[in-house]
């Protein structure tokens, strides 16, 4: 509308990629019509406000002295050798699938004028930046990076491919996890790390289980505290604070334990009804589960909740770093811990009912999660997209806010494979092209705004190598989601991509000469058969051949050869003996925005549409196709909804044994459902090994009679 | 300081006497469809987040703040004259109580669409342009002209053309308004605002048709030549409304050159509302060639795959509490 009466909807991109969610005459799904419109964009609007330059040299020059770019990154490289790079990254001739690609790619991240009209990069240009920076000056490393961001194998997370190579910048690094412990001056500091890092653009997510609850004393007298809720808004306002760019905005969570006393009170701040002085409207909320929970409920038991200060006096430790699950009788019997009691199933059924309203909270299965965990020490947490897991240790502050002593929080950088074109590839050097790319962007990473941040980091370089496009990936071979050649494919690709991860990091320990701080005490260094991490793999506890003829020849077809028990033994005795570089090395995140610009499906999920409306703040209400679905092949792209969530569910569960970390899993339902379905399917989940879950999402059918006719995405 | 909006009319008597609503003894299923459905839809424009739309409000043009909050008033005129009007007056016609029940939360549903816009409006823009937007929609002639005519069938004696003109405000009437912010959606600004809109959208969806479906169940009372009346009617006041809506757009959307697309909208609209009173369409199809972004954004499906971080989203709902049983628990 910035040029009045001159609108015409024929050359309006955005009217072209709509006609995607309409079908044409003859019923068929206008595929053609996105791809005009991304044409459309990207050689018309794009191409008139991109700003060129005769030579490589000239540009580099000119985004330097503006104070575009990082003139260290280019530093490292010969004139020569820029010029044949950025030549041979021209030579793909590279073009966006999707119209959301592009457009997504152009609003958030390719370089701008710093008045925001003009563009000063494409695709394969921020990519080559990207790859430049972490290669630190190996030329040959950088152009293995860049082709494979190119090419698609490997995306960079949001915040690396954002900001690497950038002289004005903020940090590389996807997700940052704070504990808060149980006084003023750690709740003070975690509204720091909120606004100190939101500022950097990450997601922070924080501890509230340690809180004492509302009515605790306060210096022994009685009915003092207000609990956790008055937190919750302050770091609420602090998140939308520090964003006010609305870069990515309220990018905050917190957690807190299933037996805190202020649960409700905690999962009412999400209800449609609630007040105005408790609403949580955008921090994003999850509850730590443990095992007693769900044997409470079946046994159709009270759930007692556990005051948070009495449990710190009595065991000396915070709330969150004992297991409820294994003292639960123990602090049940003990006087000395106040207790309050709820209904164990009704506590289910309030989950689930917020969980309709709001989509929200996540769910973390705390026993799960720490009988997996590799490493010692307690994990109490996870992040804003549920899938870090990594343990932490305590802080403690002086009256003025300084250290008294640096406990250890999480940082975590995300980089995903696209499975489709890491396959394409033969899978073992694009695993370990994106464990040396992620391993860089940690050594290049110092938080010295949250010191705990900080030193764990430098501790552990720890790594969260994602997945993307399974769905796409089963389509294209011929597969359903969820049916037994799809599981069978996720278990042993996830394997593959494991052993090649810790190849790569033992690999990168040797080459460093140090393993990560916490490896002697972790489960990696345990001798063989005495409780090493590697034990799954070679006495038969997991499955490690094909179980079904078509799987096996899919490997084939690609020549990706799978690790045998012998592999395995060979590679658990050459960790004991060096270790590994970081301390985690995997997490499957959601994958939002980066999968459009890839043109993958989003993480190892089922597809939410065949064509997804997708709407967010900066582009929009857009619409994407499915990757690599065409006219002809319809049938192996059902929805989420259709598909269900059992099939998801025995999807993650087959990749899960493979993954140190967590996977974000969303759960997807017909508005028809009720709290019970939602109940189920957690049952399910937990029963299945499944460590975290995220996101409830519903789709509600418009009534039958008000639908929009002929729009591909309102029909089943 | 400029007097509130109210509309002056005559006390309605609502019903002669009451007996006690029995939801298991249903006359009509469709009553307890559309209950369960506009009850499950239940929402308040507080949980939207609206003042995250507030940069994008600041990077828009004078003329378009301006469209904004006329369009915005526009519809407040209206949903106050179907909350406080419209639906409390089809009660008195209602075949069933439980039609009279489903009337109550239409009523209170739009009453819940006016203030959002007011929800809108303060997180938005200052009290000087509230109330000049405001006294604008006072004024505006064709603003005026067809609330007149929407509120003088309202308080006529026929419940069928009660009905007709009532589905035409939902179905038709709203759509000029629910243009500006489904375009401005489309095109990556106030997408917060947009997610109201989509939700007072799904709501009229199903107003209108149920109101439609009720006029239809009714027609099959009267005589064929009463049926064909009805029908004259019904295109004669459609014609009345088109007409008004023409000029109305234009004194709306002349200055940001979106009048022909508009139209294209209105006509689309003015179909379904037909559609949903069982009468063929009026205007052809290639008349009705809507811009895809505005139809595709339309549906009424709570389906889109919304971005939690920077906005909540029109796809929850209320949820329905079903207890556990110990099968659940069997592990």
């Amino acid at each position: 509308m910035s040029e009045p009466t001159a609108y015409d909807p024929a050359h309006d991109y955005h009217a072209l990629n709509a006609m995607l969610n309409l079908y044409d005459k003859n019923g068929k799904i206008q595929f053609d019509k996105d791809k005009q419109a991304e044409r459309e964009y990207v050689t018309g609007e794009i191409a008139k406000r991109t700003i060129t330059f005769p030579s490589t040299k000239e540009r580099l020059n000119y985004l330097i002295e503006n104070k575009y770019y990082e003139p260290e990154v280019f530093a490292q490289y010969s004139d020569e050798f820029l010029d044949r790079f950025y030549q041979h990254l021209e030579d793909k001739h590279f073009e966006f699938d999707t119209f959301l690609g592009a457009f997504k790619f152009y609003t958030s991240y390719a370089l701008k004028t710093f008045d925001g009209k003009n563009y000063l990069e494409d695709f394969p240009q921020r990519a080559g930046a990207v790859a430049l920076e972490l290669a630190s000056g190996d030329e040959k490393m950088a152009l293995t990076v860049a082709d494979a961001i190119i090419n698609g194998s490997f995306q960079p997370a949001t915040p690396t491919f954002l900001n690497l190579a950038r002289a004005q910048r903020g940090e590389p690094v996807s997700c940052f996890l704070v504990r808060i412990e149980d006084n003023m001056e750690s709740i003070a500091r975690a509204i720091n790390a909120a606004l100190q890092l939101s500022k950097r653009g990450g997601g922070v997510a924080l501890l509230l289980s340690n809180l004492r609850e509302l009515g605790a004393p306060i210096k022994h007298i009685e009915n003092q505290s207000s609990g956790v809720v008055p937190v919750m808004k302050l770091l609420e306002d602090s998140f939308s604070y520090a964003n006010q760019l609305g870069a990515r905005q309220g990018a905050g969570a917190v957690y807190l334990s299933a037996h805190h006393p202020d649960i409700m009170r905690f999962l009412d701040t999400k209800r449609e009804n609630a007040d105005e002085k408790i609403r949580i409207k955008s921090l994003s909320l999850g509850v730590v589960i443990p095992d007693i929970t769900f044997e409470l409920a079946k046994n159709h038991e009270k759930m007692a909740l556990f005051s948070p200060y009495d449990v710190e006096r009595v065991y000396g430790k915070p709330f969150a770093d004992i297991s409820v699950n294994d003292h639960y009788r123990e602090m049940v019997a003990d006087d000395r811990i106040r207790k309050t009691y709820i209904d164990a199933r009704e506590f289910f059924m309030t989950l689930a009912e917020i969980q309709f309203e709001s989509g929200y909270p996540y769910i973390v299965f705390e026993d799960t999660v720490n009988r997996a965990n590799p490493i010692e020490g307690r994990i109490a947490m996870s992040n804003l997209c549920s899938e870090i897991l990594q343990v932490q240790e305590p802080s403690s502050f002086n009256t003025d806010l300084t250290y008294s002593h640096v406990g250890r929080d999480i940082s975590c950088n995300l980089g995903s494979l696209n499975i489709a074109k890491a396959m394409d590839a033969g899978l073992a050097d694009t695993v370990r092209t994106a464990i040396r790319s992620l391993t860089a962007v940690s050594e290049h990473t110092s938080i010295d705004s949250v010191p705990s941040i900080r030193r764990a980091n430098e501790e552990g370089h720890a790594i969260g190598l994602g997945q993307m496009n399974l769905h796409g990936f089963l389509a294209r071979e011929g597969m359903m989601y969820g049916s037994p050649e799809a599981l069978d494919f996720t278990n042993l690709y996830f394997m593959t991509v494991a052993y090649n991860a810790y190849k790569a990091s033992h690999e990168l320990a040797v080459e460093r000469g140090k393993a990560f701080a916490l490896f002697k005490t972790s489960a990696y260094a345990k001798p063989a058969g005495q409780g090493n991490y590697f034990d799954k793999y070679t006495d038969g506890t997991l499955t490690l051949e094909p179980q079904t003829q078509k799987v096996r020849e899919v490997f084939e077809k690609f020549h990706v050869s799978l690790p045998t028990k012998q592999d395995w033994a060979e590679l658990r005795d050459e960790i004991l003996k060096d270790g590994i570089y970081n301390q985690n090395l995997q997490a499957v995140p959601p994958t939002g925005s980066i999968s459009y610009i890839n043109h993958s499906t989003s993480s190892i999920h089922p597809i939410v549409s065949k064509i997804e409306i997708r709407k967010e703040g900066k582009v929009g209400r857009v619409y994407y196709p499915a990757a690599y679905m065409t006219n002809d092949n319809l049938e192996y792209y059902a929805d989420a909804y259709e598909i269900g969530w059992k099939a998801i569910i025995d999807t993650y569960a087959a990749a899960t044994p493979h993954v140190d970390q967590g996977l974000s899993l969303t759960l997807f339902f017909p508005s028809t459902a009720t709290t019970r379905d939602l109940n189920k399917a957690q049952i399910y989940a937990w029963r299945k090994g499944i460590k975290t879950l995220y996101y409830i999402r519903l789709r509600q059918q418009a009534l039958s009679g008000t639908e929009v006719q002929g729009c591909v995405s309102c029909t089943l | 300081m400029v007097p509130p909006i109210s509309v002056p009319r005559k006390p309605l008597k609502l019903i002669d006497r009451v007996s006690a609503i029995n939801w298991n003894r249903l006359e009509d299923e469709k009553d307890l469809e559309v209950w369960d459905r506009l009850t499950g839809n239940f929402w308040l424009p507080e949980k939207v987040p609206v003042s995250n739309d507030i940069p994008s409000w600041q990077r828009l043009s004078e003329a378009e703040h301006t469209l904004t909050m006329r369009v915005f008033t526009g519809l407040t005129l209206l949903d106050t004259i179907q909350g406080t009007v419209g639906a409390v007056s089809l009660i008195p016609d209602a075949l069933t109580p439980h039609e009279e029940a489903v009337y109550t939360n239409i009523a209170f549903m739009e009453s819940v669409h006016a203030k959002s816009y007011s929800s809108i409006f303060s997180t938005l823009c200052s009290t000087k342009e509230i109330d000049a937007a405001f006294s604008w929609s006072e004024e505006n002639e064709f603003l005026q002209k067809k609330a007149q005519i929407v509120l003088d069938y309202y308080e006529g004696d026929n419940p069928y053309k009660r009905k007709v003109a009532s589905t035409l405000l939902e179905s038709f009437l709203f759509y000029s308004g629910f243009y500006l912010p489904m375009y401005f959606s489309a095109h990556a600004k106030l997408t917060n605002t947009a997610d109201v809109i989509r939700l007072i959208i799904r709501d009229e969806a199903v107003h209108g048709y149920y109101i439609g479906y009720k006029y239809q169940k009714g027609l099959e009372q009267l005589t064929q030549p009463e049926r064909d009346s009805m029908q004259d009617y019904t295109y004669d006041l459609l014609n009345e409304l088109y007409d008004n809506e023409e000029q109305y757009t234009t004194s709306l959307y002349s200055e940001v050159g979106l009048v022909e697309d508009v139209e294209k909208f209105l006509r689309y609209n003015a179909n379904k509302a037909l559609m949903n009173l069982g009468y063929p369409a009026l205007f052809p199809a290639e008349a009705t060639d809507v811009n895809p972004a505005i139809l595709a954004a339309l549906s009424p499906n709570a389906d889109e795959n919304h971005d939690f971080f920077s906005g909540s989203g029109s796809s929850y709902v209320m949820g329905k509490a079903v207890e556990t049983d110990d099968d659940d628990w069997d592990f």
